[in-house]
This record gives structure tokens, sequence and C-alpha cells, in this order.
């Protein structure tokens, strides 16, 4: 008996650390992150929607809120497709597949501040992009990309396209690798041309792949933060860089938290729905 | 399955995409040794014309880049020892738990990374400045495990879940205590693991800039130096400071490539 209890005892001093660190710096916060938000700014009082209230008469956050649906929606899509494609290619390729793969993983160990800086000289005003397409006859004045609204989302789609690409590309990749051959052979036995095959057989069994891509995608694309603060600025707020505004700016930790509260909403709901996913998938399986 | 046919296809996507994510990379390092008059210019050249390493000397030979290298370098090492200090007794317990307490664990683990950062930096920095850790290398260590330690733990938990309890009690049987199996046997057994676990909470910390940005008012870490040159406008120092930053991190994630899987990155719910 004492042996037992030794044993428990030495697993539970083992395991204490990670959970009260957790405790401390994760849960706690994150619930006095709710508390704040739910706090009057002047009174202290609480339960108050005050904050949520001042939040939704701001046009700025009314505009973060867009911006950061429309980067997710968009943005998630069009992750997906690529990643897609570029998995396929590195499914495909025979000869120089390392390579390749090498090359497309890249931007994975690139910091996402790097980015920022890389497509700052892109999308200048003076930048190569301008340059490239008065070349190309397409432009006579340059375009200022960043100046905010549709032009700018479309230069963070790009940018964030072109930093996280490859984590769905290797997601899909080893979703790919499950599937087996045989399942493709006897179709193409039985007839079936390349883009059937691809539609009816490996995008169907890929299915699990591009659910959990698409979620960690969504949850990460709500949390854009470093992206649109190098490269768009003020001019094109997101929940993230509001909630930092309201903050470092205004002074204004009750308007942040608000801001936080309602990105960690967005996120848990998504969560939720995966996790949804997941069991269902298990009931029908 | 090799559908010969559209061969050229998947070369030719191939090098789109290489391009693709290439060119930002090119421009980034030549803008950090060209002279002025080939980026200040409404017509930028592709092309390299001319080389200076004067934007090089200037970083190199100024105050601002060792301070701010410095404290990244320490910040992110401490990081990575505490991560493991922290993380592996604890995974190795966790990867010992009856499953349906380690599903639980894990998916804990799992929601604890996708906390906004935002949302979790402004209290953490709130009671910074009250407890003096602002600009500090201790309380911004605190702040990068709050992101390190649930990835650290969740790969290791698979590391120790590799090596068969049998080895345990033959050692154990061979006469050694519980300890010993654990400090002789299984944490020698997981080290590989464990390096590679140490090595992306390196880079998780080295690159880290939300938790830096909340939580340093004078003291700059390294991506903190760049954003400030970002906002100056300063293109030259940007470029060099971020080629400085990212060459660890490509030297690092090359060693790493064997270990970039979708189930380390993704750290979610097994397959």
């Amino acid at each position: 008996m004492p042996r037992i209890l030794k044993r428990y005892a030495l697993d539970g001093l083992m395991l204490l650390p990670l959970c009260l660190f957790l405790l401390a710096f994760t849960a706690l916060p994150l619930l006095s992150c709710v508390v704040l938000s739910f706090t009057e700014a002047g009174s202290q009082l609480f339960p108050s929607w005050d904050n949520y209230r001042a939040l939704f008469q701001d046009s700025q956050f009314l505009l973060a809120l867009r911006n950061t649906l429309w980067l997710t929606g968009l943005g998630v899509s069009l992750q997906l497709l690529v990643g897609l494609g570029v998995a396929m290619i590195l499914h495909n390729l025979v000869l120089g597949r390392g390579l390749v793969r090498s090359i497309v993983l890249i931007p994975l160990g690139v910091p996402t501040i790097v980015a920022g800086v890389m497509f700052t000289y892109l999308f200048g005003s003076a930048g190569y992009l301008n340059e490239l397409l008065s070349r190309l006859g397409v432009i006579t004045t340059p375009i200022n990309w960043t100046q905010g609204d549709w032009l700018s989302l479309g230069v963070l789609l790009v940018a964030d396209l072109w930093k996280v690409t490859p984590l769905v590309t290797l997601i899909l990749l080893a979703g790919l690798e499950t599937i087996p051959d045989a399942a493709l052979e006897a179709a193409a036995v039985d007839g079936a041309t390349g883009w059937r095959r691809f539609w009816y057989i490996t995008l169907p069994l890929l299915r699990p792949a591009l659910t959990m891509a698409l979620i960690l995608r969504a949850i990460d694309a709500f949390r854009i933060f470093e992206l649109p603060l190098i490269l768009t600025g003020k001019s094109t707020p997101v929940l993230g860089t509001l909630a930092y505004s309201e903050f470092y700016e205004y002074d204004n930790p009750f308007g942040s938290a608000a801001a936080a509260t309602l990105l960690m909403g967005l996120i848990a709901a998504c969560l939720m729905t995966y996790l949804g996913l997941v069991a269902r998938r298990d009931v029908e399986a | 399955m090799k559908p010969s046919h559209t061969l050229p296809w998947w070369y030719g996507g191939s090098l789109v995409v290489a391009l693709f994510t290439l060119l930002p990379l090119y421009i980034m390092v030549k803008s950090s040794v060209s002279p002025p008059h080939d980026i200040f210019t409404p017509n930028p050249t592709f092309g390299v014309s001319a080389l200076t390493d004067a934007h090089w000397k200037a970083v190199l030979a100024s105050e601002t880049l060792w301070p701010p290298l410095g404290k990244s370098l320490a910040v992110a090492t401490w990081t990575m020892l505490a991560a493991i200090g922290v993380a592996a007794p604890a995974a190795y317990v966790i990867s010992r738990l009856p499953w349906p307490w380690k599903y639980g664990v894990l998916l804990g683990l799992f929601a604890s990374r996708m906390v906004p950062e935002v949302g979790i930096a402004l209290p953490i920095a709130v009671r910074f400045l009250q407890w003096g850790l602002v600009d500090s290398q201790l309380g911004l260590v605190l702040a990068h495990l709050i992101k390190t330690l649930p990835f650290v733990a969740w790969i290791l938990v698979g590391s120790f879940e590799a090596i068969p309890v049998a080895v345990e009690e033959a050692a154990e049987v061979d006469g050694c205590d519980r300890l010993g199996v654990l400090t002789r046997v299984v944490f020698p057994m997981a080290l590989p693991g464990v390096a590679v676990a140490g090595l992306f909470a390196w880079l998780e910390s080295w690159n880290e800039f939300t938790y830096a940005l909340y939580l340093s008012l004078i003291d700059n870490t390294l991506p903190l130096q760049i954003y400030y040159y970002i906002t100056r406008g300063s293109w030259f120092d940007s470029a060099t400071y971020a080629t400085i930053l990212t060459v660890p991190v490509i030297v690092v994630t090359a060693c790493l490539q064997r270990y970039l899987k979708a189930g380390y990155l993704a750290g979610a719910v097994k397959e």
C-alpha cells in the first residue's frame, strides 16, 4: 500500500508544475479577461454590457469584425485550394520531390514578422508588384495597395497565403498518403479518368484531413495579428490589432478585453464545431 | 499510381509554387545588400545590379543590434530549457494515463494552444506591470512558456508513448527503483524526441512577437526591433535585421525537416 501511494505521489509531483503553470498563466488570465470585458469602465460595475455596447457603436470595431470574417472565410478557402494543389503536386512528383518539398516548406520556418517585411517590399507603392505591373503595361500609375478596403484585404490574403499554405500542404499530404493506391488503380481499371478519380475517390477519402486543416486554419485566421499590424496598419484593422490598439493607444483595457473575448467566442465556436464533427464521424464509423 | 501523361503539369506546378515561395525571400535578402539608388526609385530593379555591404556593416556596428539579439537568444534558450524541464515529466505521466483521461488532457493542451494571444497578453501585461516584470527576461520567458509548454508536452507525450511499458518492467525486475527507471531508462530513450521538442520551443520563442510587444517598453527583442524599423520606414535596416532573424531559423528548420509532420505542427487530435 505505501508503495502504491509513493508511486502516485511521484506521478502527481511530475504533473504538478505543468498544471500549476497552465492554471496561473492560461486559465486565470483568460478568466480575468472575460471578467474585465464585463466590467464597466468608470464605476467598476459587474456585470455590465457597457463595453460591448460601446464596441458595436464603434465604426473601427465593425470594420475590424468585417475584415476578420472576410480574411477567415476567403483566406482559408484559398489556402485549402492552393494547399490541396501543392499537396497533389508533391504527392505525384517522382523526380526532385525532396527538393520541391524543402522549398515549399520554407515559409513555415520564416518568422511571421519577416514575412511582413518581405511583403512591404512587394506591395509598397514604389514596390515590386507595381513595377512588374507597369512593365507589363497593365497599369500606368502606381497602385496604393495598403490604403484600406478590398485591395488591402487582398494584400493580407496573399501574405497569409504565402506564410501558412505549407502547413495546409503538410496536413493534406499526410492525408493523401493514407489513401490506398489499390482504390485508385481499381477505378483506373474501371475506366475512370484522372479527374474523375480525383473527384470521386481522392477527395472523399481526404475529408478528415481537409476538415482538420480547415478548423486549424480558421482558428489561426481569426487570430491574425502581425501581418495586418505591419502591412496595412490602421487602414485595415482586424479583431487582434483592434484589441491591441484599444489597450496601448486608447488606454482602454475594458474595450480591449471585450474585443479579445469576442475573438475567443469565435474560436470556441469553431473548436466546438470540429469536436462535434469528429464525434459524429466516430459514431457513424 | 503515377499517371505519366500528366507529368509536365506537376513539374510546371512545382516551378510556379517554388517561384512564389522564393521570390519574397530573394527580394528581402537583395534589399539588404542593394545600394539605395536601386531601391528608392519608382522603378526598382529585379536583378542585382550592384552589391553593397554598407547596410550590413552599419547594422553590425550599431549599438541597436546586440542588446535585442542577446535578449532574444537568452529568452529563447531559457524558454526551451524551462519548457523541457516542466513538460517532460508531465508528458511522461500523461502518456501512461488510461485512455479517456489521456484524451481529455490532450484535448485541454490542444485547446490552450488555440486561445488568442491578445486575450491572455492583456491581463498578463497588467499584472506584470504591477510585479515589475515588464522588460525583464523572466517575464518574457514566462509568457513564451504559455505558448510553448502545451506544444512541447504534446510532442513529448507522443515520444513517451513509443516507449513500451515492458522496458520499464524489465528495469524494475533488474532492481531499479521507480526514479531510477525514469532517469536511467525512460528519459534517455526519449532523448531524440526531447531534442526535437526543445528545438521547436526555441524557434517559437525566437520568432514570438505578440507577447513581446505587450511586455516590452524599452528592451526590445529582435522581432520587436524589426517592427520598430518598419514603423520608421527604414527599408535597409528592416531587411538586414529580418535576414539576421531568419538565418538561424532556416538552419534549425532545415535540421528539423524530417520532423516537420502534420501531427507535430498541428498539435491536433490523433488520426
